[in-house]
């Protein structure tokens, strides 16, 4: 039943292809793509060989040099409009490589310039397009002679091309060379064979237009994008800030607890015990108010009280103690303190670093905060385990689902967190639940 | 001490209510205690009182709101004396507050206030339109790696001198903390002005400006 059911969809699939927005976009694609290869081609190889001849030749190296250094550049610039044809119409969004801007002597700029692997790459895209380029707009000649052939019969019906002597009938045209010539129609009936012949053409263009397109995306990626080593130093740039920017975060509510919470408590109990003492009169005389004296010093006690409570409460949320002896104790008393209940396994035969127990920990508290707050759960699954070298949090809970990476539900703060030790938060939440959300850590950060 | 009329603003109401209390207890009037910056313009304008006490760091954005609102004070009612407390001193603020004029002003730490009497006696004098600068302004403005020539021949003494005249004290004022005669003071007072270069002067405010505007607020 469910086997048919998917046949179906897949063979609408099938017919609907030449109708999509995606097949037209990829059309358009190979249909602007062309030029641009074309002319980048041409330019880039022309300077390039031109370059390297005069380089070899010693007598004008350095203009040779130069010229090749131009022609990178020049591939820089055929890449980038390359890259917003890919974005604009595949929605293959790959990041620019970095500007060069190189500083100190002409030599130095000139060394600088020639090891530019971002301009090599680009010209070997810029190089390889022609032919890919060459292959697309082949892939486009299927939709013409699709839409061509299919309207043979009404080509016939208006300007009545029959076959009249010398001539062999209306030909048929194929995208694919067929030996001994195209067939042709020699009647109007015959026709609507080269009708048929069209639809099943138009039929398969898009897929033969995705095919190359998809290798065109492919050498997009893997030429035009700002390469391994570069990807690599940009997202460290990015969780670096957001490791810099967590703890300036830390910092700020720090002490934006400490100055609204401990301090202000503490000037109130040094006042009323002030007040107190005051109320006491000097050595020796009789308390005039004893009541007053006793509401003084209740109202100093309760803020002493608080301040401890308040002080407790944040060394606890910089660090919590019981994460000395380890993640399965800390886990153990999270679990135990949840109101909603947890059932908690834990298997970490190898100790993580600090670093990652602590983030591991907060994520855990965090997402049951989560939980008791927001989904409705009436019990909870939490599970740390060991595997493939990652440390793996998963906590399921029974609620009503419907938790995002939207703002309110800490989740973002979270990911950021994770992230900075090169971790990654899974969420799986479907409206009527279950959610299960998943934490992976690196066990040394 | 004379009676004053009271606007407290202060956004944590453990401080706020013991505030109104200890004044009240003191037979001061409390006409209104508020947790933020509009309900303070919103009360003195109401109940035009001698004084406020206003906390620098209100909702809502937890900065400088008290610092605005004291300013806006003193334009609108000029008389109105506005006493500033916060549980830090930035010298910045107290410039500001003083770039018009240093009567009816004072700047405080809020741990001040732990002492009563002196909180009280700091509230009467800005009330009464003088001045009232927490030690914390006078040590940071003297420090701070600043490099004020004549304050090194400064005797110890006169130093503790230039701070209460910076704080806004008269010269009996200042010989009754320093346990020494009125005379003495005088002596002390004579020669800071002479070695600091400082046109000689009895009215506490213009000491205090005088002061001020040497160490470079």
């Amino acid at each position: 039943m469910h086997d048919t059911y998917t046949g179906a969809v897949r063979r609408w699939a099938v017919l609907r292809a030449p109708f999509t927005t995606r097949a037209w976009a990829e059309v358009a694609y190979c249909l602007l793509g062309f030029p641009v290869a074309v002319i980048g081609f041409v330019l880039v190889l022309v300077l390039l060989v031109l370059g390297a001849g005069l380089t070899v030749s010693l007598l004008g190296a350095v203009l040779g040099l130069l010229l090749v250094v131009v022609s990178t550049g020049l591939a820089r610039v055929f890449a980038a409009v390359h890259r917003g044809l890919a974005a604009g119409l595949l929605g293959e969004r790959v990041p620019s490589p970095m500007l060069l801007r190189p500083a100190g002597r002409a030599f130095a700029r000139l060394d600088a310039r020639l090891r530019d692997a971002a301009g090599w790459r680009s010209a070997a895209y810029v190089l390889v397009k022609l032919p890919v380029a060459a292959v697309e707009l082949y892939a486009v000649g299927w939709w013409l002679t699709g839409l061509l052939n299919l309207s043979a019969p009404l080509r016939w019906a208006a300007f009545g091309q029959r076959p009249h002597e010398g001539a062999e009938g209306m030909p048929t045209i194929t995208p694919i060379p067929v030996g001994g010539g195209a067939p042709h129609s020699t009647s109007f009936a015959g026709t609507f064979v080269a009708a048929a012949i069209g639809a099943v053409t138009l039929l398969a263009a898009p897929w033969v237009t995705r095919g190359i397109v998809a290798v065109d995306r492919w050498l997009v990626r893997a030429l035009l994008g700002p390469g391994e080593l570069a990807q690599r130093v940009r997202n460290l740039e990015e969780t670096r800030a957001l490791a810099v920017d967590d703890s300036a975060a830390l910092l700020r509510r720090l002490e934006r607890d400490l100055h609204d919470g401990a301090q202000v408590r503490l000037v109130a109990l040094a006042m009323s015990l002030d007040m107190a003492k005051e109320g006491l009169g000097a050595d020796g005389e009789p308390v005039a108010d004893p009541g007053r004296l006793r509401r003084l010093l209740e109202t100093a006690h309760s803020n002493a009280t608080e301040a401890l409570t308040e002080l407790r409460d944040l060394a606890r949320g910089l660090h919590p103690p019981v994460l000395d002896d380890g993640l399965p104790d800390a886990l153990a008393t999270l679990a135990a303190r949840s109101t909603v209940p947890v059932e908690l396994t834990v298997d970490i035969p190898e100790r993580p670093t600090p670093a990652i127990e602590t983030i591991a920990y907060f994520c855990a508290a965090e997402l049951l905060t989560n939980v008791i707050k927001h989904s409705g759960a009436r019990r909870a699954v939490l599970r740390a385990r060991q595997e493939e070298g990652l440390l793996r949090l998963c906590l399921t809970d029974d609620g009503h689902g419907g938790a995002t990476l939207g703002a309110g539900s800490g989740l973002p703060g979270l990911t950021q967190r994770v992230r900075t030790v090169d971790g990654t938060l899974d969420i799986s939440s479907p409206d009527g639940g279950p959610t299960a959300v998943t934490v992976a850590l690196p066990l040394h950060a | 001490m004379r009676r004053m009329r009271v606007v407290i603003a202060e956004d944590a109401a453990v401080l706020r209510e013991l505030l109104a209390q200890m004044l009240t207890e003191r037979g001061h009037e409390v006409c209104a205690a508020v947790g933020d910056a509009d309900a303070l313009r919103a009360a003195v304008a109401e109940h035009r009182p001698d004084v406020s006490v206003v906390d620098i760091r209100m909702p809502p954005t937890h900065t400088d709101e008290g610092l605005h609102a004291a300013i806006d004070i003193r334009r609108e009612q000029p008389g109105a004396g506005v006493l500033l407390f916060s549980q830090y001193i930035e010298t910045k603020y107290a410039t500001r507050l003083l770039a018009e004029g240093s009567a009816g002003v004072g700047y405080l730490l809020k741990d001040r206030v732990a002492n009563v009497a002196e909180f009280t006696d700091a509230l009467a004098r800005v009330a009464a339109g003088g001045t009232a600068l927490d030690p914390e302004v006078v040590t940071q403005l003297a420090g701070a790696g600043r490099r004020v020539e004549g304050l090194a021949s400064l005797t110890a003494r006169e130093r503790e001198v230039l701070a209460l005249m910076a704080e806004g004290r008269s010269n009996a004022a200042i010989a009754q903390t320093l346990v020494v005669s009125a005379g003495t003071v005088e002596k002390h007072v004579a020669a800071i002005f002479s070695k600091l270069g400082l046109p000689a002067s009895e009215d506490a405010n213009r000491r205090v400006l005088a002061v001020l505007r040497y160490l470079g607020a």
